[in-house]
C-alpha cells in the first residue's frame, strides 16, 4: 500500500516560559498513514494530537525524527499542493464575505480560474446562500463548514482536520461525515483527530490512539476492539476509556 | 504572482475595513482644513501655510497608518490563527511578507493620493487654482512609508506589535534626525563617539532624502541627482529590510 503521511520518531518538547523545564509533547512517534484510507488520531486533551498536526502540516518543526508527506518533505511545494488543512477551532477573517475567504484561497491553491470552484464548493457545503455575508456573521457550524471548503479548495490528495466535529449539532456532523466518506470514495486519504469518538467509528478504517505523546496502537478498528475482549458488543468509546483508565493506573 | 496578489488584496481589505482609519482619516481632512483658518496669523505668509500644514497632514496620516496597522500586520494574524490556512498552502512565506506590504502599501498609497486632492481643493477654494507639482510628494512620502513598513515588518515578524510599534516610531524619529546626526558626527572630537555616530548615520535610514516639503512650498529647485539617489536610496532600504523579515519568518513556528 502507498504511504501518504510518514512520521518517523517524531520528538518535540515545548516549555511555555523560558525559564521553565521543556515538557516532552511528543515521544518519539511513529505512524504510517495509507493513500486512500480515512484514519481516526484519537487521544485525550493534551495528549499531542493538535502538535502532531502541526508537524504534519508544517506549522511546528520536530526537534528531532522525519515527516513525509507523499514522500515529499512536508516543507516542500509539492508536499503543500497535497495537503488540505482545517485548524481547530477554525478562525477566518472577519472581514471577508464566505465568497472571498474561498477566492483568496482558491488563488492561495493555485486556482486562478477560481469561479466555477468556488460556487461548486458553496453548494456542496450548503453556503450559496450566505456567499455574500461576512464571515464574522457566521454561525459556529457554518464556519466550520466554510473551513471544510477551504481545505478542499485546491482539490489536494490528502485531507487533514483537526477536531472537525467539535461544536457541530447532529445534523452539522452527519454532513461531515458524509462528505468525508465521499472524499474517500473519491480516493482521497483522510486524517482527522476527534474527541467524538462514535462519529470517529463510524467512519475511519484505521485509528490510532495517543496518550501522553506516545502513539499506544494503530491498527483496524474492528481488529483493535476485540484484541483480548472477549464480547463482540464494546463500542469504540468504552474500548478508549478503558485505554486511557490502563495507561494512567 | 497571483498568490502575492491574493494576499496583498485580503490585506488591503483588511486595513480599508479598520475603524481607526476612518479616525485617521477625518482627523487629516480636519487638519488640511484647518490652514484655512489660520490665515489672520500668518502674516502674509498664508500660501505657505497652506500648503505646508496640507502636506504636513497628509504625511502624517501615512506615517499614522503604517505604524498602527502595520506593527500588527503579522502578529494578528498568528494571534488569531488565520495564518494556519494560508501558511499550509503551497505558498511561500516570502510570499506572505512581499503580499501583506504591498497590500498596505497600496492602501496607503491610494488614501494619502486622497489627501493630496483634497488638499490641492482647498487650495483652489482659497486661491482659484491649483497647485499641482505638490503631487510630486506622494511618492517621495510612499518612499519613506515603504522604510518604515519593511522596519514594522521586520519587527513583527519576531516581536510584538507594541514593540514594533515603538520601534516604527523611534526609527521615524531617528530617520529625520539623520542630518542632525551627520552634523553632530563631523563636529565631535571623540574618536570613539564620532565613529559611533557615523556608523549609525550610514546604518539607519535617513528619512530626510524623502523630504521635498520646504523646497516645493518655497518654490526651491529640485535636482535630478537628488530624486535619483532618493529613489535607488528607498527602494534598496526597503529590499533589505523585506530580506531580513522574510529570513526570520521562513524559521518561525506558529505553537
Amino acid at each position: 500500500m502507498n504511504t501518504a503521511i510518514r512520521l518517523e520518531n517524531i520528538y518535540r518538547a515545548f516549555k511555555n516560559h523560558f525559564w521553565q523545564k521543556k515538557k516532552e509533547v511528543l515521544k518519539n512517534i511513529s505512524l504510517e498513514i495509507y493513500q486512500g484510507e480515512i484514519f481516526g488520531f484519537l487521544g485525550p486533551n493534551g495528549a499531542g494530537k493538535t502538535t502532531t498536526i502541526k508537524i504534519i502540516t508544517g506549522l511546528i518543526k520536530p526537534d528531532s525524527g522525519k515527516v513525509t508527506i507523499f514522500g515529499h518533505n512536508v516543507d516542500s511545494m509539492e508536499a503543500k499542493k497535497r495537503i488540505g488543512f482545517l485548524p481547530e477551532s477554525p478562525y477566518f477573517y472577519e472581514h471577508l464575505t464566505g465568497y472571498e475567504f474561498l477566492k483568496i484561497n482558491a488563488l492561495l491553491s493555485n486556482y486562478i480560474d477560481y469561479k466555477d470552484r468556488v460556487h461548486d464548493l458553496l453548494e456542496k457545503v450548503g453556503l450559496k446562500e450566505v456567499a455574500n455575508l461576512p464571515l464574522r456573521k457566521y454561525s459556529r457550524g457554518m464556519l466550520q463548514r466554510i473551513g471544510i471548503a477551504q481545505a478542499l479548495i485546491g482539490d489536494p490528495d490528502l485531507l487533514i482536520f483537526d477536531e472537525p466535529l467539535t461544536g457541530l449539532d447532529p445534523i452539522g456532523r452527519k454532513e461531515i461525515k458524509d462528505l468525508i466518506l465521499e472524499q474517500k470514495a473519491k480516493g482521497k486519504t483522510i486524517f482527522f483527530s476527534s474527541h467524538i469518538l462514535p462519529d470517529a467509528e463510524a467512519v475511519c478504517d484505521r485509528i490510532g490512539i495517543i496518550i501522553d505523546g506516545e502513539v499506544k496502537e494503530v491498527g483496524e478498528l474492528n481488529k483493535l476492539l476485540k484484541r483480548g475482549i472477549k464480547t463482540d458488543e464494546i463500542s469504540l468509546e468504552d474500548w478508549f476509556v478503558s485505554k486511557i483508565k490502563k495507561n494512567h493506573a | 504572482m497571483h498568490r502575492i496578489w491574493a494576499i496583498a488584496e485580503n490585506t488591503f481589505k483588511e486595513g480599508l475595513r479598520q475603524k481607526i482609519l476612518i479616525l485617521l482619516i477625518v482627523f487629516s481632512i480636519i487638519l488640511i482644513f484647518i490652514s484655512i483658518f489660520l490665515e489672520p496669523f500668518a502674516l502674509g505668509e498664508s500660501p505657505i501655510i497652506l500648503r505646508d500644514l496640507g502636506l504636513a497632514a497628509a504625511a502624517l496620516f501615512g506615517i499614522l497608518v503604517v505604524i498602527i496597522i502595520g506593527s500588527n500586520l503579522i502578529h494578528k494574524d498568528i494571534e488569531k490563527r488565520t495564518i494556519y490556512t494560508v501558511i499550509t498552502k503551497p505558498v511561500k512565506r516570502s510570499e506572505i511578507i512581499i503580499g501583506k506590504f504591498l497590500g498596505l502599501l497600496l492602501l496607503i498609497a491610494i488614501l494619502q493620493c486622497a489627501m493630496i486632492v483634497i488638499h490641492q481643493l482647498v487650495i483652489f477654494i482659497y486661491e482659484g487654482s491649483f497647485d499641482l507639482p505638490l503631487f510630486i510628494t506622494i511618492p517621495f512620502s510612499l518612499l519613506e512609508i515603504m522604510i518604515l513598513l519593511g522596519i514594522l515588518m521586520l519587527f513583527s515578524s519576531f516581536s510584538t506589535p507594541t514593540l514594533s510599534a515603538i520601534m516604527g516610531i523611534i526609527f521615524f524619529v531617528i530617520g529625520h534626525a539623520s542630518p542632525d546626526l551627520k552634523l553632530f558626527a563631523d563636529q565631535i572630537n571623540a574618536a570613539p563617539l564620532k565613529y559611533l555616530a557615523y556608523g549609525f548615520y550610514y546604518i539607519l535610514p535617513n528619512l530626510e532624502n524623502f523630504n521635498l516639503r520646504i523646497d516645493l512650498v518655497h518654490k526651491l529647485p529640485i535636482f535630478t541627482d537628488q530624486i535619483m539617489f532618493s529613489i535607488c536610496y528607498g527602494f534598496i532600504y526597503t529590499i533589505f529590510l523585506l530580506y531580513l523579515s522574510i529570513i526570520i519568518f521562513e524559521k518561525r513556528e506558529f505553537k
